[in-house]
């Protein structure tokens, strides 16, 4: 891996780190030395840690609104519980009962939502949320610029999600979602999906910011992909 | 005296730490691991927040069963 690649992963694992436990990125910057495959397992290991010393509280929010119409849960998920606290639950939801609760949220609060959850304890509820609503989060995202976000969700949307939302990105903004991507494995199926012409648009757009390099060495690593479909 | 920082760390993670974080000076881990323990903290507050402030919420025909659970 080259020096420039690692260092935009080690920002990218860093950014994500800071945001777990509520801190600014510079204050972490000691970790920078640490490598990115390391700081992923610190950062997976913290995830494990705060989820798993409130379970016992979250699980029981969880079953208490399983007896709320669907209205209500989502207007406290907005007004009382917040981001974060929406975040750590709708993975303990029923996930189609967590896809009518987020029908219900607007594309900002599901935004807000989505730079706090850890896709992998949600796979099944963000595998059901309409490609349309991808779109529509997607867009928010852009517009934050929230690329590491967006990167951690790829490995977890079915194609026909990964499609809407690819279709509101723009060149550049793929780039910098591709550089951050969190399932390297996918990025075969991902530049599949968007044909060549899209994947040269995008190296074009990499050559542009001075990226070309570490685009052509995640290129290269795409090529090891074994370009299987997403299940759902 | 206080622990050894990678115990404390190890403490607050539950498990090892990744090897490469034994290179961090003792401050770099307090600092870590103080981090960790203040993310808990304010999501141990955020909990508590939202089971008072969320009754205001629920149908008065639920509070009793909804307050069952949550116990």
């Amino acid at each position: 891996m080259s020096v420039g690649y690692q260092s935009i992963e080690v920002r990218a694992e860093l950014l994500k780190l800071a945001r777990l436990l509520g801190r600014a990125p510079d204050e972490l910057a000691y970790l920078e030395a640490v490598g990115p495959a390391e700081l992923r397992a610190l950062r997976e290991q913290v995830t494990e840690a705060l989820f798993d010393s409130h379970l016992g509280a979250l699980n029981r929010l969880a079953s208490a609104s399983r007896l709320l119409p669907v209205a209500v849960v989502a207007q406290m998920g907005e007004k009382v519980f917040g981001a974060l606290l929406s975040a750590r639950i709708t993975g303990l939801l029923d996930p189609d009962r967590a896809v009518e609760v987020a029908a219900r949220l607007p594309d900002g609060f599901l935004a807000d939502v989505a730079v706090e959850l850890d896709p992998r304890r949600a796979s099944a509820m963000i595998a059901r949320i309409p490609a349309d609503r991808i779109a529509a989060v997607t867009r928010e995202l852009l517009a934050r610029g929230e690329f590491v976000t967006m990167g951690r969700f790829v490995g977890h949307l079915p194609d026909a999600s990964l499609q809407a939302a690819v279709e509101v990105s723009g060149p550049d903004d793929l780039l910098q979602v591709a550089l951050v991507l969190e399932n390297k494995d996918r990025l075969g199926h991902l530049l599949g999906l968007l044909g060549p012409e899209r994947t040269d648009q995008i190296l074009e757009a990499a050559d542009r910011a001075g990226l070309g390099l570490e685009a052509r060495e995640l290129l290269e690593q795409a090529g090891r992909d074994d370009g299987s479909p997403r299940p759902g | 005296m206080s622990q050894d920082p990678l115990q404390e760390l190890r403490d607050q993670l539950r498990g090892d730490p990744p090897d490469a974080l034994r290179t961090l000076s003792e401050a770099d881990l307090r600092h870590l691991t103080e981090a960790i323990r203040t993310a808990r903290v304010r999501q141990a507050a955020a909990l508590e927040h939202a089971a008072e402030q969320g009754f205001s919420y629920v149908p008065r025909l639920l509070r009793g069963p909804i307050r069952r659970i949550l116990r």
